[in-house]
């Protein structure tokens, strides 16, 4: 039923108000809602619950950046975006990047088949948003990356409308090529519906020499309809799952154990 | 004559350089411009440009008419110009050369060649100028008067050139024509009217010409692999859209799409007067409908397809990639870019005694990279530690991988140690934990093997004091002379 059908008729079973108000709240929270094309959760009730739906929205534009010198090379980033995607179905995914750096084995270490990857190389930030358009205006793809320098607000928009359209999710990897470019384009706003910051963190001590098990510190920035948050995870595991840091990550634990992973995260929660 | 002579006796003539080559390349220009009238056209030695329009000329009203379509465009490309048909090659060449003038073309039917040729001098025969020479001293100064000479005298006195020059011209003797480029397998062509220049135009006409040629491909039950779009402009360039396909198509929306989003690579000049969209490679392609909309495997394979080619045609066939997994112990050979949809080779030669031995490393099933993630498993199970790294049976690998690995300024204490800090892209990097070595030699048992002392590299997973994970390596013994050099091979997510 549309809004105006509400309007003609009223509210529908003679519910009470508080009922009616909240059914209609519901329903313009359907409309609005950015992803009707449905929800990926991170499987971490700490990461679900700071995202409107409890989880990632497919067929959206998500924006992913990387911190200090890892904002050149995007491997933080990629690993993230590995991960999602090894839980993103089993469909082809096309990462659109300046050069072919992506190493195969990597990847699978965070859960991403290589073979389900189509590689296209340009030079120019236009023409990888291009290429990112025209793949997600192909419905068959099941997500699509992009490294994108430069991103402006029309071209963002773009790629939403183009991934609302097909239920294709988009991926920009923002990947700076100098520090000029990265200071004129790190805070500048964009179209898409998160942003998120994923930095290496040092690893956690196991007790043994050398490094320990790798970890990220990951922000949510920026999130329509959610307030950003961060958390200090341990990386996309061969399943791509990340989970908690600090020895909770075991998910089949009782509940408890996820409080105190909860607990720890929100303690890190970052004022709106 | 001398440029010094020829100026004093005409003190005002005109004199510029000669350029072979910009000569050849115009002559070239307008031999693929006279394509307009037929598919088979080439220059001919340096001032002349044959084309074969067997089967052509009722398109144009007859080799009058056609002839003198030809006239007028030369003539308003300001083209001095002679022009002859004939039912074979030598004719035409001695008619166009000898017989032609300018404004009014030679034509001659087939079988009157002998005639045509008669009164005119020896050279028509495109011989070489001893030949002719020669000929002219005993007094054979027309091809009439060398026609009835018997073949084996003019044979032992002048080689087989003369009969054979004969024979062609007039037609007893096959002259093959190479055209200037590939010959099109199927082709259409529209012109217009008036010189069109304008790219809404442009897209309607290539709409019209796809429009034609579909058909055409329906009915043989054949798809286009590869398709030529040339542009013929008013002033004689052809400009070219090419354009191949992943799948064989004949989807008149996919192709049509395929050549409009080229089209601002076109510079329509003055104007377009033809368009000829000409197939150089096709594929069979069985009847089916390839319009249904829906989720079947089909259907997503043919916008995949779709896409591919978008992707291919505009930014090349190289710029498309996908990641192969290769058996080798060297990172760089073990996850290679292959191009999309090249076929994986599989010959491998057979080195003597060793059996067939692979010469470069064969694609695997990726199932084989499906590492053990002992380390996870370990983390769940309250496994300790040390059974979790026995079981990982693989070492960690970077996400990204640079190629070629780029060097660093690194310093270390002890030799055999991973360094304590090295400095990248001119950025300083403290070590505050490393892994390793993980010693990558070179494969000795392929046959592309250089054995230096850098062919041996110790792998190295640093972390700096920010939480970077690098994959960083030494090039050479640690205690050689000259000292091993440090390089960044990747960067661990």
């Amino acid at each position: 039923m549309s809004f105006s059908n509400l309007m003609r008729h009223g509210f529908p079973g003679g519910m009470s108000p508080p009922a009616s108000l909240a059914a209609l709240r519901d329903r313009i929270r359907q409309i609005e809602a950015p992803a009707r094309h449905g929800m990926l959760p991170f499987g971490l009730a700490a990461i679900d619950r700071a995202l409107p739906g409890s989880g990632l929205a497919l067929g959206a534009v998500h924006e992913i950046l990387g911190q200090g010198g890892d904002e050149e090379d995007g491997a933080a980033a990629a690993g993230f975006i590995a991960g999602i995607l090894a839980r993103l179905g089993a469909g082809p995914v096309l990462w659109c990047l300046p050069r072919p750096d992506l190493h195969g084995p990597g990847l699978l270490a965070h859960g991403l088949d290589p073979a389900r990857l189509v590689l296209v190389c340009a030079k120019r930030d236009d023409e990888l948003l291009w290429a990112m358009e025209e793949g997600l205006r192909t419905p068959g793809l099941a997500a699509v990356v992009g490294e994108i320098g430069r991103l402006p607000m029309v071209a963002g928009r773009r790629l939403q409308l183009a991934a609302e359209r097909s239920g294709v999710t988009a991926f920009v990897l923002r990947r700076w090529r100098n520090g000029a470019e990265a200071l004129a384009e790190r805070e500048r706003p964009s179209a898409a519906l998160t942003r998120w910051r994923v930095a290496a963190l040092s690893s956690r001590d196991i007790n043994m020499p050398g490094i320990g098990l790798p970890r990220w510190r990951v922000e949510l920035l920026r999130c329509r309809g959610g307030a950003p948050a961060a958390w200090e995870v341990e990386v996309a595991d061969a399943t791509g799952h990340v989970s908690l840091s600090a020895g909770l990550a075991d998910r089949s634990a009782a509940p408890a154990g996820r409080k105190t992973g909860w607990v720890e995260a929100e303690s890190l929660r970052r004022a709106g | 004559m001398p440029l010094a002579d020829a100026l004093s006796f005409l003190p005002g003539l005109a004199t510029a350089p000669a350029d072979p080559a910009a000569d050849a390349a115009s002559l070239a220009r307008l031999a693929e411009w006279c394509g307009r009238y037929s598919p088979w056209t080439a220059p001919d030695s340096v001032d002349g440009i044959k084309i074969e329009i067997t089967g052509c000329a009722h398109l144009w009203g007859g080799e009058a008419a056609l002839a003198a379509d030809l006239a007028r465009r030369l003539t308003r490309q300001k083209i001095a110009h002679r022009i002859a048909i004939a039912g074979t090659l030598g004719a035409a060449w001695a008619l166009a050369r000898l017989a032609a003038v300018n404004g009014s073309p030679a034509i001659v039917a087939t079988g009157e060649e002998r005639m045509a040729l008669a009164p005119l001098p020896v050279e028509a025969l495109r011989l070489d100028p001893v030949t002719v020479h020669d000929l002219r001293r005993i007094g054979l100064k027309t091809v009439g008067e060398l026609c009835p000479m018997p073949r084996d005298a003019l044979a032992r006195r002048f080689g087989e050139g003369v009969a054979r020059r004969l024979d062609q011209a007039f037609g007893d003797m096959p002259e093959p024509l190479s055209p200037l480029g590939e010959a099109p397998l199927r082709r259409v062509r529209l012109s217009f009217a008036e010189p069109i220049a304008d790219p809404a135009d442009l897209a309607r006409a290539i709409e019209r010409l796809v429009a034609d040629l579909v058909p055409r491909l329906a009915r043989e039950g054949i798809g286009a692999r590869r398709l030529d779009l040339g542009f013929h402009r008013v002033d004689g360039r052809v400009e070219h859209i090419r354009l191949g396909t992943a799948r064989p198509s004949r989807d008149p929306r996919h192709l049509t799409a395929l050549f409009v989003a080229k089209l601002d690579t076109i510079d329509p000049g003055l104007g377009v007067e033809d368009m000829i969209l000409a197939v150089f490679e096709v594929d069979p392609l069985p009847p089916e409908q390839l319009d249904c909309v829906g989720d079947s495997p089909e259907a997503a394979a043919h916008d995949m397809a779709s896409l591919l080619d978008r992707l291919g045609n505009r930014f090349g066939l190289d710029a498309l990639s996908h990641i192969e997994a290769r058996e080798s112990h060297i990172p760089e050979k073990a996850s290679i870019c292959a191009r999309l949809g090249e076929k994986r080779s599989s010959k491998s030669p057979v080195i003597p005694g060793r059996g067939r031995k692979p010469a470069s490393p064969e694609p695997m099933n990726t199932g084989l990279w499906k590492m053990d993630s002992g380390l996870a498993a370990a983390r769940r199970s309250e496994m300790t530690i040390k059974q979790a790294a026995n079981k990982a049976l693989k070492p960690p690998r970077p996400v990204r991988l640079f190629q070629p690995p780029e060097p660093v300024e690194a310093s270390w204490l002890v030799p055999d140690n991973p360094p304590i800090q090295f400095t990248w892209r001119r950025r300083w990097h403290r070590v505050a934990r490393a892994d390793g070595p993980e010693r990558i030699a070179e494969e000795w048992w392929t046959e592309d093997i250089a054995m230096t002392a850098d062919a041996i590299r110790d792998y190295y997973r640093v972390e700096d004091a920010e939480g970077r994970r690098f994959w960083l390596f030494r090039a050479g013994l640690a205690a050689s002379d000259p000292p091993p050099r440090w390089f960044v091979h990747g960067v661990f997510a």
